[in-house]
């Protein structure tokens, strides 16, 4: 069974796959490639997971606990039951939203060194 | 809308370029066994996906693209996989990390007999004699039997110990029976039992070694798996 440790600031900060990752499943439970579809349709094309970096980072957030297999899938007859889901977990939840709100911080450090115009 | 998202993946398999994917899950290859063994086939589905994709809203440009970012992508993750791998337990590093060790405990054991043997022959120190036929054999046996047991367990699948047991049973047979035939001609003062007493010593000490050095890979082992 996967370690999961209690502390989210100790996976900070996560690497942009990763944080994309978890930002695809925090709405719903996808597949592989819906993961890569929404990805890249939120970034406009900017980010592209390639399916190394893809399963690569899927690997280590499982072991992590931050995300798990699932067997619910949205639509079954549409899918392909070789597929695996991935969903977030309670503690991959508190990862994404300990990344955000450390974003935010530089975010707002930026605007005060007049880096961004204010929103 | 970017070129992944105006695709349906149910879309019919025939359309994929069978090319492209077996060099494709030729590629995956270079990826370590256990995580092929995971996840190749969803990789290899996921590019399938992208593949179909490419090809039908952006034509071959698309797919040379796609073709190039999966590449640069197999470069950058397949040597950190690996390198992933080698920090675990059961990795190439630690095999050879506890060979080197065993290799070099080895040699030590032989460099203090010889060394041992050499000191009671040049002072003539009687209570170091006395083990002289034993420390000859424990040399002898040592560096031939275990240069046998190592590379025929590094070459093969047979049981390690089993192994040891036969090659040190059968160098030291051998050895004995040399010193025997060729010693007996040549000294005068040669003494079969003392021979033969030293070259049961060197078994029995040379297989006590191994069957100690496979019980703690054991116990290795399982502690690994405790921890895991």
């Amino acid at each position: 069974m996967a370690k999961r440790k209690s502390d989210p600031e100790l996976f900070l900060p996560l690497t942009p796959a990763m944080f994309h990752i978890l930002l695809a499943l925090a709405d719903r439970e996808r597949h592989g490639y819906h993961i890569m579809q929404e990805v890249d349709e939120r970034t406009e094309g900017k980010v592209r997971l390639g399916p190394g970096t893809l399963y690569g980072s899927i690997k280590r957030m499982l072991a992590d606990g931050m995300i798990e297999e699932t067997d619910e899938r949205p639509d079954p007859d549409m899918d392909d039951e070789r597929r695996r889901y991935y969903r977030l977990t309670d503690f991959g939840y508190r990862v994404a939203r300990a990344e955000a709100e450390r974003l935010a911080g530089l975010v707002k450090t930026a605007r005060s060194k007049k880096l961004l115009s204010k929103a | 809308m970017t070129a992944m998202t105006a695709n349906n993946s149910k879309l019919p398999e025939k359309r994929v370029h069978p090319l492209s994917l077996r060099l494709y899950g030729f590629l995956l290859l270079a990826y370590p066994l256990s995580f092929r063994r995971e996840y190749a086939p969803h990789m290899a589905q996921v590019f399938r996906d992208c593949y179909r994709a490419e090809k039908i809203n952006r034509g071959l440009p698309g797919v040379c693209r796609l073709i190039l970012r999966t590449l640069l992508d197999l470069a950058r993750t397949a040597p950190k996989e690996h390198l992933e791998n080698l920090g675990k337990d059961n990795s190439v590093m630690n095999t050879l990390r506890k060979d080197a060790l065993a290799l070099i405990g080895c040699l030590g054991i032989i460099v203090v007999a010889f060394f041992l043997l050499s000191y009671g022959r040049k002072h003539e120190v009687p209570s170091i004699l006395i083990f002289g036929y034993a420390l000859d054999a424990l040399v002898t046996a040592g560096i031939v039997g275990n240069l046998i047991v190592f590379v025929l367990v590094k070459t093969t699948r047979l049981n390690p110990l089993r192994t040891a047991l036969w090659v040190l049973l059968i160098v030291n047979g051998v050895l004995l029976l040399a010193t025997a035939i060729i010693s007996s001609r040549v000294d005068p003062h040669f003494k079969l039992g003392s021979v033969m007493t030293g070259y049961v010593v060197s078994f029995l000490f040379w297989f006590a070694l191994h069957w100690i050095w496979s019980k703690s890979g054991r116990q290795f082992a399982v502690s690994n798996e405790d921890l895991s």
